[in-house]
């Protein structure tokens, strides 16, 4: 991992803004560093994390200096997450800023660093989760937007979209018992785990329709068989993501 | 104290009157807040008063919390206290993660504010909710003054802070650096890195780094104070006097008559 300081290769003359290094609370200009990000969102059951996973392999296979981050990694906030989780001692507030200092470690630790390294960073769930996730239980959207206006924006983001009632019986069916915080017990929508579940995630589905256009999402249909999705994903990255810059090769030629 | 006692206690005869324009934010009508309602939460039922020292380290807020506590529970107010740090939530997570010193500023200023909500929301407001006297030993101001020293900018933690609640009333007690270097010092016989502002790598003069760090965030409590209409004290006073002051304040608020307080045996060393 590098957490020394890289040194950040000037901007291209298309960069707008001045600054070359990012600064807490102000958004980092896309060109401000070198690499690239692909983000993976959507629902729980959506087939996101699958189809992630093929294209790091196919990535990895092809020798892409690249690096892959998931969302609620870092061993940073682990315990004060898993005490107020056992605890139930999390509000919708603070269930968020918790989410946020961990995502704050894992970017200024390791995704701008890398970026600015010039890796590819592949995110499995990004900010976006946690905007459709808090607004579901109640955080307003203004609040939410500066809580993570430090993040670098993705070159591309893939929202795997799955029908409700697909999406929910996946997770049903491969999980003997939700979590508590996991199927939205805290807002009270029911009693019943499932039900809750259901409710819950209709919110979340919800809040990241509303953000395929704001955020230029690419939405991809979470039901297609594995293996054409996984193409749809490898065209949209080749032809949106100049990754000759990222083969080895690309190296040895500078 | 129960808290079924404390309610009886206190029974506060009137609402408190907030105070006008207190602005950290853009948002100006929502007079409960800084600038947006904290989520479920119901506003009406807040009857306590939320009264706020504030200060940089060595400025004897400390002290003085301990004072007013004693002073108003004579007085028959039942008081909460709150301060960094405290939450049950994440107290514990931030000490170690300052004790480790391998984290980053904008990772430390979100578990600060993650431990302020869990207070505020587990411990001031609920104490509101039963009409007690909050004395909060610090605030939203030295956490946005921390991170903005520390390059973060202003807007984004006067954001992260939108849903605080706005204080009754909220002291300054304003210090040279110099003094509270030899408060401080005085106390542990050592400064701490966190105090000195060593992450910041001002000077490695242990000395320098504390009084150029402390200057920083005095520089941003000046701002704020007129901002957000602080009442400024001079620290640099006598336990007494400052005391003193502060009783005045906040018998006015609180509609206590008399001003008469004498420390108890307890705490009479602290009286100088």
């Amino acid at each position: 991992m590098e957490t020394q300081d890289t040194a950040v290769k000037p901007p291209r003359p298309d960069a707008t803004k001045s600054t070359t290094l990012p600064q807490p609370g102000r958004p980092v200009p896309s060109r401000a560093y070198p690499g690239a990000l692909i983000v993976v969102e959507g629902t729980d059951g959506s087939g996101k994390s699958t189809q992630l996973y093929l294209l790091k392999r196919w990535l990895e296979i092809g020798g892409y200096r690249l690096h892959f981050t998931e969302w609620n990694s870092s061993p940073l906030v682990k315990s004060a997450t898993r005490r107020g989780k056992q605890k139930r001692l999390l509000t919708p507030t603070t269930f968020s800023l918790l989410h946020a200092a961990d995502f704050a470690d894992r970017c200024e630790r390791q995704i701008m660093p890398l970026l600015q390294g010039d890796y590819l960073v592949l995110a499995d769930r990004y900010i976006y989760t946690a905007f459709a996730r808090d607004a579901a239980r109640g955080c307003s959207h203004r609040w939410l937007r500066n809580l993570y206006r430090f993040a670098p924006i993705p070159d591309i983001t893939f929202y795997f979209r799955a029908p409700l009632d697909v999406a929910v019986n996946r997770i049903l069916s491969g999980r003997p018992k939700l979590k508590y915080y996991e199927a939205g017990m805290d807002l009270g929508l029911s009693y019943e785990r499932p039900e809750s579940f259901k409710l819950f995630q209709a919110r979340i589905l919800e809040e990241y329709d509303k953000m395929v256009d704001t955020d230029n999402f690419v939405v991809l249909d979470g039901t297609l068989p594995v293996n054409k999705l996984q193409k749809q994903m490898r065209d949209i990255v080749a032809s949106k993501i100049d990754l000759k810059r990222f083969a080895p090769r690309a190296l040895e030629a500078e | 104290m129960p808290d079924q006692e404390r309610e009886k206690a206190v029974a506060p005869t009137e609402m408190p009157s907030k105070p006008p324009a207190v602005a950290g934010t853009e948002a100006e009508g929502n007079q409960i807040f800084f600038g947006e309602s904290l989520v479920g939460l119901d506003s009406t039922e807040l009857n306590g008063n939320l009264i706020v020292i504030e200060g940089m380290d060595g400025s004897g807020r400390s002290t003085q919390i301990a004072l007013l506590q004693e002073w108003l529970e004579s007085e028959g107010f039942a008081v909460q206290t709150s301060g960094l740090r405290r939450s049950n939530l994440v107290g514990r997570d931030i000490d170690e993660l300052l004790a480790k010193n391998a984290v980053t500023r904008l990772t430390l200023a979100l578990m600060y504010a993650t431990d302020f909500f869990d207070q505020l929301e587990h411990r001031i407001i609920p104490a509101l909710r039963s009409g007690a006297v909050v004395l909060a030993d610090r605030y939203i101001f030295t956490l946005i003054a921390r991170g903005v020293v520390r390059g973060i900018n202003r807007d984004y933690m006067t954001g992260l802070y939108a849903m605080a609640l706005r204080p009754d009333l909220t002291f300054w007690l304003n210090v040279r650096p110099e003094t509270a270097f030899g408060r401080e010092f005085k106390k542990a016989q050592a400064i701490s890195y966190w105090e000195a502002g060593r992450d910041m790598s001002l000077s490695h003069d242990l000395y320098w780094s504390f009084v150029r760090y402390q200057t920083m965030i005095k520089r941003e409590f000046e701002v704020m104070a007129k901002l957000s209409g602080l009442i400024e004290l001079d620290g640099e006073a006598s336990v007494s006097v400052v005391n003193k002051q502060l009783r005045q304040r906040i018998g006015e608020q609180l509609a206590i008559r008399s001003s008469k307080y004498t420390p108890s045996a307890a705490l009479a060393h602290l009286w100088r």
